[in-house]
Formats: C-alpha cells, structure tokens, sequence
C-alpha cells in the first residue's frame, strides 16, 4: 500500500530544462535571449482540443535573428478530428497534420529552445496554458523561467502615457490584437495566422515596446517583467 | 516570413539576384528596431558587421562639422547602409542615426560577401561610392538594353590584312594594288616608314572618284597629293558605336583603328552597317535621295524613330543627343543648300547658329526652333532683303519638318536675331556689361550657339566675346545668383521635394528642377575655364582643370545630367506611346524605386555642387 503514487523519473529532456539556470533580472534587456512562440491550435479549449504547429524565433543582443527560426507542426492525437471552422483559419490540413511528428517528438525540441531564455509570447495565457496542459500530462512537468506577455506589455505602456498626461485618461485601452499593435507602432505585419509569421510580428512588437520601455529608464530585464510578466 | 524576400527584392540590388538567393538572404536576416535619434553606427567607432536595410522609417548619414553633427543624406525604406564599412573592415566614416523609429534587416556580414561574390550586379551596386553607383545605373541600364551597338569594340569589326603604300607611289599603282587586294582604299605609310602610326595617311575609292578622275588628274600623280593625311583614327577599343558617330560627324567609310600607337586594321562603313543594320547611319544617304520637303518631313520623322530605337539600345542620351545634332545640322545644310540654289549665292558670307538646347547637343525631340543669322559686316544694303527671304523660307520649311516655331520668337526671321556681326558682338557685350535679368536669360540661349552652315566664322569672332565674360566678376556672381535661384528640389530631410498642392502634386519638373540646373552650372565653370565647348558634358569634362569643379564632383554632375536625363526621355517616350504629349513632368511616385533612388541620389549631387559654387562665387567675387 502506497500513500503516493511514485512518479516516473521525468525524461532528461525535462531534466536539463528545469535545472538550466534562469536569466538574470538585474541585466541589461538587450543582453537577455528570447524566444518568442507562437502557437496554432484546433480551438481554444486546452482540455478538449490540440496543438497543431509552434512557430518561434529567437531575439540575441537585441535583434531577431531569423536564422534562429523553428517551426513545427505537431500530429493531433488519434481520434481527434480537427474542426474544419478551424482549418479556414490556420489553413493546416488533416492530411499534412498526419503525418507531422507527434508532441511527444516536437515538446523537447520546443523545451530545449526555451532553456535559460525568457519566453516572449503575445496574450500568453492561451499558449501558456496549452504547453503547460501537454507537459503537466505526459511529464508532470510545467514551463519554467520567466514569461512576457507583449499584450500586457502594450497596457503598461499605455498607463504610463496617461499617468504622465502623453494620451487623454479618457483614451480607451489599445486593441491588444498583435496586428493592431504592430500596425500603431508602424512595423509592418507578416502573413496572419502562420505560427511562424505571428512569432516574428511579435518579436519585432516587443523590440519596440522594449525600445519606448528604454527610454523611460526602465532599462533591465526585470523592468521589462515588471511591464508584462505573466 | 516571405515578406522579407518580397520586400528586399522589390529594391536594388536585391531585384537582381535570384528567388532562391534571395530567400537564402532573407531567412539569414536579422531584424533590429531603433528608436527615433539612437545611433545605430558611429563614425570612427566599431566597423559595420552587418549590411542594414531600412525597413520602415528613415535614418540620417551625418558628417561631423565643426564640432556639430550635419545630416547630408537621409534613408528611406529599402536604401541600405554600412556597406563601406562592412566591406573594408574599417571605423564607419559616416555616422547614422535613426530619423524617426526605424525598422532594419540587418543582412550577416558573412552571406553578404558570399552574394557579393556570386552576382556581380550585386557587388557593383555596393561598390564604394554613390558616384560610382549613379555611373553604374547608367551603364546596367545601357547593358540590360538591347545589346550590340553598345557591346561592340571596333576591333571585333575589323577587316582584311592592312594594304599599305608609299606616298610616291602612283595613283595608277595605288588602284592597281588596291582591285589586286580587294580593299576600298589602302594606308599610306608615311614617316618614319615601316610603322603605320598616327602620322598615316589613307587614299580611299572614293578619293579616286572625287580627286582624281573628277579632277581630272594624271594617273601618275603621286598619292600624296590625293591622300588624307593624317587619316582620322580610333582607338580598337572603342565602341561600334562611337565609331558610327565620327564617321557620321566626318563623312567619312573607313576608320583605321590602332593599338598601342599602331594601325591595326580598318573598319569599314559597310562593315558596321552588315553588324548593325537599323543603325543611324541610313539616315544620310536618306537625306540625300530626299527630293521634296515632303521627303525631308519624311526624313525627319526617321531620325525621331531612330532616337527612340537608340534609346531602346541603351544609348546615353548625351550619345543620342549628338546623334541628333548630325541628323537635324544635316537637314539644316540640306535646306540652305537648296535655298541658296534658288535664291542665288548669299551677297556675303554668313552663318546660320543653332542655340539653346541644339546648339549644346542635346535636342533629342523635334522641340521648338532657336535660330539665329549672323552674316558680314560689309554688306550692301539689299543683303538684308536677302537674308530675310532665306530665314523666311528656312523658318517655314522647318515647320513643315515638324519643328515649331519658337514661341520667344527666338529665330532668325526676327530681324534682332539677323544681323550683321558687329551688332553681335555689340548684343553680346551688353548682355555682360548689364547684366540684367533679361541679358541673363538670352546668354543662357545665345552663349550656348552652334554654327551649323555658312562661310563667314563667327566662333572666331563671337566666342572670344563670350569668353571675355570671364574677366567680369560683376556678371559671373549674377550668372551664378540666377543659376542658384533655383536649388535642386530636396526637402529638409534631403527627401525630393515635390509638388503640394494643385494638378501638378507630386509631380516633378526634369527639366527646370533637374537637367537644367546641371547645364547652368556646366556654362558658369566653362566660363571660368575659358572653354569653348557648349554640350554640357563636355564642359564639364575639360573645364575642371581650370575652374572651381573638382574632377570628382564634374564627373558626378555629368553621372547626374546623363541619369536625369534618361528618366526624362523615357517618360517623354512613354507619353508619346500613350498618345500624350510629351512634357517634362514626371509623377514621383509613380516611378519605380531604383528610378526613385537614383533621382535623389542626382539631385543630391547637384545640391553639394550648387552648395559649393554658392561658397566659391560669393567669398570670390562677390567681395
């Protein structure tokens, strides 16, 4: 009789994520290493439904570097047929989707690109929840390290201008769709609902909120969590 | 993520190297954002390790002056730099600040070389200098044209083994050789013997016609006495060409070309025409089979099509300009001629000039007609019903041959403009002892003459007037006021300033705002060189010895003339196409990027240069 269930031994994969040191608060932004993620999935329930495909790219000394860029689709599990209200939007077919590896391949290579860097996602609550449900139930596992949510970023900033009177109180909160900020900072926007695609409209988001940040003094990595950790 | 491919491609170099290439540079990019006034490049500090390209936003090259930091150029999207810097391994020499927030693709310095080495379009364009790159527009666009004019050496033309002989040979010796070698005309070696050098002289079949027999010489006249000596040569390496346009200019069907000092061979006439055969050099022989002025408005209208074939082959329009000139003079001569014949011999010498625009070259549509008469001074008096007779008929026929009258009455049918030669002097010097606003407009015409047919020689008399000019300091600092009164179009942020408001927004003037401030510029150092020359690059290239022009800055002003000029010619070409008429007007906008860049980059060139004129000509003379 056993009071506990003893859990496997997690995989060295989990292992080395979780014991890779974390970034340090207290540098400067510029010399922490991102990766930025983007994730596409059949619909937005983490329970019911699955991770189609994660897009990512890295930002190093404060610039993207696409020759850092990882994308994958990931085989839905069996049994799982992906709603076709779900394909008009990330265009992914079953067919292709078929025979893309399965998570249990994608997961260490996605964990491995994370380690010791801080995960940079856009309205990181959806994405964040469907990595943690897919580690939580194949390795008892959950993200670890520091996340940035460039949505909550985007409310930071447009705090600090109403507090400092540079926009009206009255002024409605920004849109937090990624195209809409993108568009307001003036950076162009790459092809939409592409994981790949959405991780670099993102990166280059963040540069310039990271940028505006800079400027008002708030210059290290833990000034920039303090603005949009999640 | 093929936004980055599509966007780079869409700009020069990038529009010139392969998809696959291009994809292979985009997804090695980086992407780095820069607030508005960071500095993203030092001058004198870290060399560039990356080749930037602006995506959105503008960035600022300053120099350092006086302790102050001065903006000369400003970066749109799709202009690149760190280019010098990255390819010489060495401290920028520029600095560069972000204007406003700027977007940048930040090209590895390591797969920039690599593409550097694979496509040569691609290494050119970073080729050192924005000279060296405006030189290089103009020549990739002459090479992306078709092709064989412009492609072709001399040398590639040249003919049969040379015949040579010695000047005390016979004529009767000379026709024996040349039927027994089958050539059209044999060199004459001259000395030193035994080397066919620049002192050679040539006897062709056409001199046996027109010098000999006609002449009716003996047979045994020596060849010296019927030669041309020293024959006119070109060096092997000239174009195809430049050979076709001296040989036009000259009249002549043979070229003997050398090398190293050498005859090498002769290029005929023929030889070119079975090369190239829609080539301008039909154009004469037209002329002379012309019988009506029906068949002269014909001939006219054949040199038109011949320019826009030229341009079609990738000709310079300076290049072109000249073609023109031989054809228009050759119309001109044509119809004096013809005139003379039936209105007897002229009662004195005179000279029919050209001015403005022909008389420097570079009429390369049927544009309105500036003319003017100069005959001698020790006329009779019904001289004057003479040469008005003659203008009128001219004047007349030249409408016919659809050149308008001007509009100025800039012609010689006004008798201001028909007058004996010391009343053209007398013109000449007040416009440059009062120079008045007036004045200096008609030397921007009048100075700018070319005698085009007549006995009497104005250039002998005439230009050393003009040249006088020189010694004026009063005229030369109002000459250099009204050439400024003009600045190249750039905005504050050396953007190029077009028009606001109204039907002409976004429009911009080539002409007014673009080749003629070059040409002010170009008659004000030849002026101060004392050179006679009147087309624009041409003074340009012989007056930076003598005048305030560096070599350097003539050459990029010649780059920018020449650049400016094709832009408009082609936009004249693509409105006659559409039906329009042709204007000088461009609509900015609607001009492709590399147009669009290298535009600014010409009139960026042109203000430098009026910056310094400006300097040199007030702390000169105006004190």
């Amino acid at each position: 009789m056993f009071l506990f269930r003893r859990r496997p031994e997690p995989p060295a994969f989990i292992q080395a994520y979780q014991q890779a040191p974390q970034p340090d608060p207290a540098m400067p932004w510029r010399e922490v290493g991102y990766s930025v993620i983007d994730i596409e999935t059949s619909g937005l329930d983490e329970r019911r439904d699955a991770l189609l495909a994660i897009g990512l790219v890295e930002i190093n000394a404060g610039r993207v570097d696409l020759a850092r860029r990882w994308y994958s689709l990931v085989r839905p599990p069996e049994g799982l047929l992906v709603g076709a209200g779900s394909i008009r939007i990330h265009g992914l077919l079953r067919a292709e989707l078929a025979v893309a590896p399965p998570v249990e391949e994608v997961l260490p290579l996605l964990l491995e690109r994370l380690a010791s860097r801080v995960l940079l996602v856009h309205v990181a609550q959806v994405d964040v929840a469907f990595l943690n449900r897919i580690l939580k139930e194949r390795w008892g596992a959950r993200l670890a390290g520091p996340i940035l949510d460039t949505a909550r970023l985007a409310m930071t900033l447009h705090q600090t201008a109403q507090t400092l009177g540079q926009v009206q109180t009255d002024m409605p909160l920004p849109a937090i769709q990624l195209r809409a900020l993108a568009t307001r900072f003036g950076l162009p926007t790459y092809g939409e609902h592409n994981a790949l695609n959405d991780a670099l409209t993102t990166a280059q988001l963040f540069l310039a909120q990271a940028s505006r940040l800079e400027r008002q003094g708030r210059t290290t990595l833990r000034n920039l969590l303090r603005a949009g950790k999640v | 993520m093929e936004e980055i491919a599509a966007f780079l491609g869409s700009y020069p170099p990038f529009d010139q190297i392969p998809a696959s290439a291009l994809h292979r540079l985009a997804s090695s990019a980086q992407i780095e954002y820069f607030a508005a006034g960071q500095e993203i490049m030092a001058f004198g500090g870290p060399p560039a390790q990356f080749l930037y390209v602006v995506c959105k936003g503008s960035v600022d090259r300053l120099h350092e002056a006086e302790g102050a930091e001065q903006a000369f150029d400003t970066l749109g999207p799709g202009e690149a730099f760190g280019h010098p810097s990255l390819i010489r391994g060495h401290s920028p020499v520029v600095t560069v600040r972000a204007h406003t927030e700027v977007l940048a693709y930040l090209i590895p310095a390591a797969i920039f070389h690599e593409m550097r080495a694979e496509f040569s379009a691609f290494a050119n364009f970073f080729a050192a200098s924005a000279i060296e790159r405006l030189d290089f527009a103009v020549q990739s666009r002459r090479d992306s044209a078709a092709p064989t004019l412009f492609q072709t050496r001399l040398r590639d033309l040249v003919g049969r083994a040379l015949v040579a002989i010695s000047p005390e040979a016979t004529v009767r010796e000379a026709a024996q050789l040349m039927s027994q070698e089958h050539v059209s005309c044999v060199l004459v070696d001259l000395p030193p013997y035994g080397i066919l050098d620049h002192d050679t002289g040539i006897f062709t079949d056409r001199d046996m016609r027109n010098r000999v027999v006609a002449a009716g010489l003996p047979y045994d006249t020596p060849i010296s006495q019927v030669m041309t000596a020293p024959a006119r040569i070109m060096p092997a390496d000239s174009m195809v060409f430049e050979g076709l346009m001296a040989m036009l200019e000259y009249g002549q069907h043979h070229m003997p070309i050398t090398e190293d000092g050498r005859v090498i061979g002769i290029v005929t006439h023929a030889a070119i025409l079975r090369h190239q055969s829609s080539s301008p050099v039909f154009l004469p022989s037209q002329l002379r089979r012309a019988k009506s002025l029906t068949d002269m408005r014909h001939y006219s209208d054949q040199v038109a099509s011949t320019v826009d074939s030229l341009l079609d082959a990738g000709a310079r329009v300076s290049d072109i300009g000249r073609v023109v000139a031989v054809a228009h003079d050759a119309l001109l001569q044509r119809l004096l001629h013809d005139a003379e014949a039936e209105l007897g011999p002229p009662p004195v010498p005179y000279a029919w000039l050209v001015l403005g625009s022909e008389g420097r070259f570079e009429q390369t549509l049927r544009t309105d007609q500036d003319n003017a008469l100069v005959y001698a001074d020790d006329a009779p008096p019904e001289a004057e019903d003479y040469f008005r007779a003659l203008s009128e008929r001219i004047v007349e026929q030249l409408v016919f041959c659809g050149f308008p009258r001007c509009t100025g009455d800039i012609m010689a049918t006004n008798p201001r403009w028909r007058q004996p030669l010391h009343v053209w002097k007398s013109y000449f010097s007040r416009w440059i002892s009062v120079p008045e606003e007036e004045a200096l407009l008609r030397t921007a015409i009048f100075f700018d003459y070319r005698q085009v047919y007549g006995e009497l020689n104005v250039e002998e008399s005439l230009r050393p007037v003009v040249l006088e000019a020189r010694k004026n300091k009063v005229f030369l600092a109002r000459m250099v006021r009204a050439a400024l009164r003009q600045p190249a179009p750039l905005t504050f942020f050396r953007q190029v300033a077009l028009e606001r408001h109204g039907d002409q927004r976004h429009m911009l003037d080539l002409k007014e705002r673009g080749t003629v401030m070059v040409v002010d510029l170009a008659r004000i150092f030849s002026l101060e060189a004392g050179c006679s020359a009147t087309s624009t690059t041409t003074r340009l290239r012989k007056s930076w010895t003598e005048s305030s022009i560096s070599e350097a800055d003539a050459e990029a002003l010649i780059s920018a003339f020449e650049l400016i000029s094709t832009v408009r010619m082609r936009n004249q070409q693509a409105q006659i196409a559409r039906g329009e008429e042709p204007t000088n007007q461009v609509v900015f906008p609607q001009l492709g990027p590399l147009d669009q860049r290298e535009l600014k980059e010409a009139l960026q060139v042109i203000a430098n240069i009026q910056r310094g004129v400006s300097l040199t000509f007030q702390t000169n003379l105006m004190g």
